[in-house]
């Protein structure tokens, strides 16, 4: 019905209780747009990810992603769906503590299609963790499990990634690494959506969305987007 | 990746496992050693209730006519028949020969007008009531209880006084040579009192009594084969010339419900073992599921389906049910051994069936019980178990 990546019509999520989470937002977000949500904390941004994902349901309006109405998808719909479609960045990184690095990165594989290790190493080189890809995540730092997680959102080669408060955990060295992971995918081409409260990181973006109290507040396309020399670290790239 | 998932959630969460193990292994084991006994007791308390008495009574053709008075059974002591001793191990050859756990010959005969039974004196039955001594040797004798004196007469020494009971109460009794001499009947018993192993009728049994050509050839069989009190009893008395064996009721019957009392007991004991180990390995289970809440929405996150979750953690939990019921096969068999030894005093048989039923039940337990668990966690709302702070 339509080629946008995402599209929200009057999409709201409510609790019982009458917390409106989310109050019917309208929005679209085009192919290859690297978004920013942003906003006070409680004002929606998980939601609005939660809602896009397809790990929550709106109760009501609409939402269509990639063209395809989700709105009404059952639990299984929804994460074949989101398998073949999206890869998840969370702030507290959920890796599966009993797997090493690369064996968490071929779990996604596993659930997708097919597992194949060397690939999951070349996306751990991607991250520049090739030494501690058999390294268990209590073994790792922060931003180490965070690059991790990235590898394992990428390995499928996901047109959407959601990302939520993926750098609210993470020191400035590691923070920078993630930003050059954005950006190099942004230059690839992905539909990038990114819910943070973190200025530099929303600055990076080529589109801001202000959220307050569940409401779309501000909608605004920043002049400069793509690489900033001033911060690249020359990270390798993904391929 | 499937079992590299199995294996690493083994090989590095092995406390938790362990816990899971032994929640099975205990539960497993007490259902094994219950089984184990259930399985024994019949055979085991039917040798007990021997102490009822003995539930056939072996007599003469044509002296079978029990008579009773006030519940008393008088046919032996009005017997005018009698049978040759010689006969009897004939019994150790028939269909039925290891349910007989004991034969007991009795011979009554008078002596100036007093009964004078003759029987095995190394069978002291259990419920008898003795004051006195136990006459060993073959001149003594012990006189019932309704028994003023000693006739003049008689050529024996009483050593003590019984209380039966029974018929016995108003005779003399003396070892059985003794009074085959005395009434000189040698070789002559006027009686046998037969303990066998018999199980409770039923409903077959009952089909049988009403119309014995009302039953399937499968039924018949199944008849047959089993040691209904009046099988056994039709078997002896075949294997007796001039014999007739009947069935005594008031033993057998009470016999009867001992033993589908204890039956019905160790059942629900059984049930009730069963379904507290599962209520146990559940709680150990569920507190080990919910602590891997994020690991399960993680997995949906990535897009696994509900039932790739499902498989994987009940599979993870059936393994670890079936080590644990492979491990209770073993200690539940030593339980029931030491039930059965501590309870009877005796050995009890190995079931090599149970060793293979422990497993799987303990596979079945943990399965069950990791289900709810894990079908509970995938409806919860997996965004905010992700995404909380
Ligand atoms: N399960 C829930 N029940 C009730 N209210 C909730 C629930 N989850 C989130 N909320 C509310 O929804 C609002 C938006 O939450 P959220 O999307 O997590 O905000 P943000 O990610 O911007 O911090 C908050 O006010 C929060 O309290
Ligand atoms: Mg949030």
């Amino acid at each position: 019905m339509n080629n946008s990546a995402v599209v929200l019509e009057n999409a709201g999520r409510a609790y019982p209780g009458g917390v409106h989470a989310l109050d019917s937002v309208s929005l679209r977000i085009e192919t290859g747009e690297w978004v920013a949500l942003m906003g006070p904390s409680g004002s929606g941004k998980t939601t609005l990810l939660n809602l896009v994902d397809g790990l929550d349901h709106p109760t009501s309006g609409r939402i269509w992603v990639l063209g395809r109405d989700t709105t009404e998808f059952r639990a299984d719909d929804a994460a074949t769906f989101r398998r073949e479609t999206m890869g998840l960045i969370f702030q507290q990184f959920h890796l599966i503590p009993y797997l090493t690095a690369v064996e968490n990165v071929m779990l996604a594989q596993y659930y997708h299609s097919l597992v194949d290790k060397g690939e999951a190493m070349r996306a751990l080189e991607a991250v520049q963790l090739t030494e501690r890809a058999h390294h268990l995540p209590s073994q790792l730092s922060g931003g180490e499990q965070q690059r991790v997680c990235i590898a394992r959102a990428l390995i499928n080669d996901p047109k959407i990634i959601l990302a939520d408060e993926p750098t609210a955990n993470l020191d400035e060295v590691n923070e920078a690494k993630v930003f050059e992971v954005f950006r190099t995918l942004h230059q690839q081409g992905k539909t990038i959506l990114i819910a943070t409260h973190d200025p530099t990181l929303g600055g990076l973006a080529q589109r801001k969305i202000m959220l307050r109290h569940g409401r779309l507040v501000e909608d605004r396309y920043s002049g400069s987007s793509g690489p900033r020399p001033a911060r690249s670290l020359g990270v390798a790239t993904t391929s | 990746m499937f079992f590299r998932l199995l294996l690493e959630s083994f090989a590095r969460r092995r406390s938790r496992k362990v816990l899971a193990v032994l929640a099975v292994w205990l539960g497993v084991s007490l259902v094994i050693g219950l089984l184990t006994l259930s399985l024994d007791v019949g055979d085991k308390m039917n040798r007990e209730l021997r102490s009822f008495g003995a539930n056939i009574k072996l007599e003469p053709a044509g002296a079978a006519l029990p008579v009773r008075v006030g519940g008393y059974e008088l046919a032996a002591a009005v017997n005018t028949g009698y049978l040759n001793e010689s006969k009897l191990p004939a019994l150790k050859t028939i269909f039925w020969a290891n349910n007989i756990l004991d034969v007991s010959p009795r011979l009554w005969t008078k002596l100036d007008g007093v009964p004078l039974l003759g029987m095995d004196l190394h069978r002291r039955p259990a419920y008898w009531k003795l004051t006195g001594a136990w006459p060993t040797a073959p001149d003594e004798c012990l006189l019932g209880a309704t028994v003023k004196a000693l006739p003049a007469n008689v050529p024996l020494r009483v050593t003590g006084t019984v209380t039966t009971g029974g018929t016995e109460d108003g005779a003399i009794i003396a070892a059985l040579p003794t009074v085959q001499k005395l009434a000189d009947l040698p070789g002559q018993i006027s009686e046998a009192d037969i303990s066998a192993l018999i199980t409770p009728e039923n409903k077959l049994a009952d089909k049988y009594h009403l119309d014995p050509k009302s039953l399937t050839p499968a039924e018949y069989e199944r008849w047959a084969c089993t040691p209904y009190p009046g099988t056994v009893a039709a078997d002896i008395q075949d294997a007796v010339p001039g014999s007739v064996a009947r069935v005594v009721r008031r033993v057998s019957e009470s016999q009867g419900v001992v033993l589908t009392r204890i039956g019905g007991l160790l059942t629900l004991l059984d049930l009730l073992a069963a379904v507290a180990c599962t209520l146990s390995v559940m709680g150990v289970l569920t507190s080990a599921v919910l602590e891997r809440r994020t690991e399960v929405a993680l997995l949906r996150a990535i897009g696994a389906q509900q039932g790739n979750v499902l498989h994987l953690f009940v599979s993870e939990a059936g393994l670890l049910g079936f080590i644990g019921g492979a491990m209770a096969g073993v200690t539940g068999l030593l339980l029931g051994r030491w039930l059965l030894h501590a309870v009877f005093g005796s050995q009890a048989e190995t079931h090599v069936v149970l060793l293979l039923l422990a497993p799987l039940l303990g596979l079945l337990v943990a399965v069950v019980a990791s289900a709810l668990p894990i079908l509970h966690t995938l409806r919860q709302e997996t965004a905010q178990v992700l995404h909380g702070n």
